[in-house]
């Protein structure tokens, strides 16, 4: 497990990309009794120093998730592409709400696009990914987190392995 | 209502992969994407264990899961909280799979590093619908009406080559399946031999899959349905036959093998075992061309009609043995005419040329060569199943083997391969030898 070094961001310039592309996102915590609670996000934003990661959720179908956030801060996300399979997780320990900024709403639309066009690209129907992450502005929620360990998890032998920077 | 399991088997077919969370010791979550999760029953599932990762590292410290699974057609989304229960590495779940993963790993160029390890075997707790949109799903033709009519189609057949005639147009007529084939089980041969097929350019009648090998074999073996809905090398047939045939032995004799008739670019394939009585008789082989053809309910629908095809098998082969009188008074037939063709039989494996064309061989080979040699001897011409079954030269395996499919094997090879004889059924048990044409049985020993 990589540790964030204050020097370096534990994401580098390519990751950060790779988790704001048409990615397949989804996001656990652990809840109460340490059972495990999941949600598909809506999209992502990393800060400018890549310190910071944001996951978009929709509060009506993330109710369980939300709670085992605030309740516990911890929080695991993993961000995989559909077409090559290539996938990054990424966990944090100060996982908490935090307010929608101008243009996430715009984001979220950019990346149902970006991933509904992934989707195809592999094979999929781009309409059912378009219906996946439809939602209500209103419903948007936001949950920001500090990575502190990131991981590779590609399916194959490397799957697990510490997160390597480009 | 609360959701069963059943209610979203859709989902579970591996169209597209689920999304799993679990929990550490500590209370870390991990998330990650699992290709499989299968339907086992109303309450159980199993996901594909493919890599020794963070998510089986949790499940086995920290039994609870919580999994989301997609509608491929209406992008419904549901979410299962489970209990990890057990891991299986072999048997018939795991069997089903590993087919599974085998296609859906060649469908998304995983092929080689999609491997299945183990069926985790988990108890579904809860199934929540998470409140998203949905698209509206496809009409979807209930397969109930075709399989009452393909059952009762089967209730009228008197013999068993009209059976599986039946069967066969029943598939193509009811449920649209286009190509299919029934092969019987040779026990003591650890093989299946093809008995029937639709839909093919040469019927492949008498063609052997060792059991264990492909879609069919590994059905035999296992005694379960095997589904696979994409194109994948893994259960091609072909060159796994022939290797096979090779490793145990049979190489030599490859002269003797009758080309498989499956479609060379099959993209689902279904098999499923006949069963009567706890014994296994033989595998309906489905494939088609098309990706995702075959769904659970699909797989429902013939593991329904092909068990009522088991019955109505081994009742034709009890009725088989209790002979009836002769329709006919036993016929004496003109001496045919012409020149003698030579017919060998080789004792070593009980194969059957006429001429230079190979005809059968096995228990089948045995059989012919008795009706030959009986001809020969007395111009003999009408023989009845139990009068096989007592002969000594023909070792037919034992008396659950089913002789009717044997004579059915015979009887279809004589119609392709030879011009001059024939086998015709002329009452329950009852059968007789046409010959057109002198023959000459010259015995080879082996």
């Amino acid at each position: 497990m990589v540790q964030a070094s204050p020097a370096l961001p534990l994401l580098d310039e390519e990751h950060a990309a790779f988790i704001q592309g048409g990615v397949s996102i989804n996001a656990a915590s652990s809840g109460p009794g340490n059972l495990p609670a999941v949600s598909r996000a809506l999209g992502c934003r990393v800060s400018a120093d890549r310190r910071r990661v944001t996951v978009f959720l929709a509060v009506s179908r993330s109710a369980a998730l939300l709670e085992a956030i605030s309740a516990s801060r911890r929080i695991a996300v993993a961000f995989s592409l559909p077409s090559t399979h290539r996938t990054i997780q990424l966990k944090g320990t100060d996982a908490a709400l935090a307010a929608i900024e101008t243009g996430d709403h715009e984001l979220a639309e950019r990346y149902t696009r970006a991933f509904a066009s992934d989707l195809a690209a592999a094979g999929y129907s781009e309409v059912v990914a378009r219906t996946l992450l439809a939602h209500q502005r209103s419903d948007l929620a936001a949950v920001e987190f500090s990575p502190t360990a990131a991981f590779t998890q590609t399916p194959g032998p490397g799957a697990g392995a510490p997160l390597k920077r480009t | 209502m609360s959701l069963t399991v059943e209610a979203i088997r859709d989902c579970l077919d591996g169209a597209v992969p689920a999304i799993v969370a679990t929990c550490a010791a500590d209370g870390t979550p991990n998330t990650s994407y699992v290709s499989e999760v299968h339907f086992v029953d109303h309450d159980h599932v199993a996901l594909s264990f493919q890599f020794f990762n963070k998510t089986r590292e949790n499940v086995l410290a920290n039994p609870s899961a919580t999994v989301i699974v997609i509608d491929p057609q209406t992008a419904a989304q549901y979410r299962l909280a489970l209990r990890y229960l057990r891991t299986e590495t072999e048997g018939p779940l795991f069997e089903r799979m590993k087919a599974k993963l085998s296609g859906i790993a060649s469908h998304t160029g995983m092929a080689g590093v999609f491997r299945l390890l183990g069926s985790d075997v988990y108890r579904v707790l809860s199934i929540e619908r998470i409140p998203a949109g949905e698209l509206p799903a496809p009409p979807r033709r209930s397969l109930l009406a075709p399989l009452r009519v393909s059952s009762d189609r089967l209730s009228r057949c008197a013999t068993l080559g009209q059976l599986l005639d039946e069967f066969l147009a029943s598939l193509e007529q009811g449920f649209d399946i286009h190509h299919a084939m029934v092969l019987a089980l040779d026990a003591p041969g650890e093989r299946l031999y093809t008995i029937a097929s639709r839909g093919y350019e040469a019927s492949g009648v008498g063609s052997e899959i060792p059991v264990g090998v492909g879609v069919i074999g590994v059905a035999a073996a296992q005694r379960t349905p095997i589904r696979i809905n994409h194109m994948t090398s893994d259960y091609a047939y072909g060159r796994a036959v022939r290797e096979s045939a090779e490793r145990s032995g049979w190489g030599s004799m490859l002269e003797t093998t009758i080309p498989f008739p499956g479609l060379a670019g099959t993209r689902s394939q279904l098999a499923v075992p006949i069963i009567a009585g706890g014994r296994l008789l033989g595998v309906l082989y489905v494939e088609s061309p098309e990706d995702f053809r075959f769904r659970y309910d699909d797989e429902d629908a013939l593991v329904a009609l092909s068990a009522q095809l088991g019955m109505a098998m081994h009742a034709q082969e009890q009725a088989a043995e209790s002979e009836e009188p002769p329709a006919t008074a036993a016929q004496r037939s003109a001496p045919a005419r012409g020149a003698p063709a030579i017919v060998r039989h080789y004792s070593a494996d009980g194969s059957v040329f006429i001429g230079d064309d190979y005809l059968i061989k096995g228990v089948a080979g045995c059989i012919f060569r008795k009706l030959l040699s009986d001809y020969s001897r007395e111009q003999r011409t009408e023989f009845s199943n139990r009068e096989l079954r007592l002969d000594s030269s023909i070792r037919l395996p034992d008396i659950a083997d089913n002789l009717e499919a044997r004579l059915i094997l015979l009887e279809k090879r004589l119609a392709e391969r030879c011009e001059f004889l024939r086998i015709e059924k002329t009452g329950r048990g009852r059968f007789r030898l046409r010959v057109d044409r002198p023959f000459k049985l010259v015995d080879v020993p082996g």
